[in-house]
């Protein structure tokens, strides 16, 4: 597998705990969700790009909503 | 891209001996000139040959459509869909695509990540469907669902896995691999069937070792 390289993250108390919060609903370590959310945040702004929306849809309304990419 | 390369064997079907191939954890320009060059001739002569026989076309080899420079392109730098392949002999025997971004479906591990086989190929020749009793290799979609569980367990997904299968292969998740077959999934092109491997399933299937 790819080597990997070590970085130092600071994270503020609330960016901490909203990542713990993740890992334990996950079931996941720290790296292995921060990987996860780079991966998305790659695969999102990829479409996004190539000119694709971002909506979130509520199962039960069918009410969407979009998501505005910084 | 650096493609880190691992020792791998395969069984050379007419000798019944083991034989040195690599798994390499990236997919090339080499392996696409592979696919265009030594496979897909290949696939479109059997092709012909079942067309001219009055073969119906479910039998025909259903990853005919699969473009994998497409697909390669259209992956490249995807932090979220890794490729994966195995050579030997110089030849590209097997390719597959994954993506990390989907979640589990069975009832004991739903919505938990898993790694998801977007696209696995044997090369034509090692398929029994075509090549019948001149098969070359045996092993090679064992070791790519290998490589996929090794993936999934370094990435804390514990060794889940999910796909769905073209109708061909449904057999061999479900008894080679012992997947959990979910059934026909409503929501995919063509219906095609979801297959899922739990934490415990690719315990299972790690422990067999290398026997397809």
């Amino acid at each position: 597998m790819a080597l990997k390289k070590t970085m130092t993250l600071n994270l503020t108390d609330a960016e901490m705990g909203a990542l713990e919060d993740l890992c334990e609903k996950k079931d996941l370590s720290k790296t292995a969700v921060l990987r996860q959310a780079l991966r998305l945040y790659q695969a999102v702004e990829t479409r996004v790009e190539n000119g694709a929306k971002l909506f979130f849809e509520n199962e039960e309304t069918k009410e969407k909503a979009e998501v505005m990419m910084l | 891209m650096s493609i880190e390369t691992s020792p791998v064997f395969l069984l050379e079907v007419a000798t019944d001996q083991p034989i040195e191939a690599d798994l390499l954890d990236g997919i090339a320009e080499q392996q696409l000139v592979h696919w265009e060059d030594e496979w897909m001739p290949v696939l479109r002569d059997v092709v012909a040959r079942m067309k001219a026989a009055g073969i119906e076309r479910s039998k025909w080899p259903q990853s005919l459509h699969w473009d994998w420079r497409q697909k390669a392109q259209g992956f490249e730098r995807a932090l979220a869909n890794p490729g994966f392949c195995v050579m030997c002999q110089g030849m590209t025997q097997g390719m597959m695509f994954l993506d990390l971004l989907h979640k589990a479906r069975i009832a004991s591990q739903a919505g938990k990540e898993l790694v998801y086989i977007e696209y696995l190929e044997n090369a034509p020749w090692n398929r029994r469907h075509i090549a019948g009793d001149q098969v070359r290799f045996a092993g090679v979609g064992s070791i790519l669902v290998r490589a996929a569980i090794e993936l999934s367990r370094e990435e804390g997904f514990k060794g889940r896995i999910g796909l769905h299968s073209l109708p061909q292969s449904n057999p061999w998740y479900a008894n080679t691999c012992g997947m959990t077959d979910l059934g026909a999934d409503p929501d995919y092109p063509h219906q095609l069937r979801y297959f899922e491997m739990t934490p415990e399933q690719a315990e299972a299937f790690l422990a067999k070792g290398n026997t397809s």
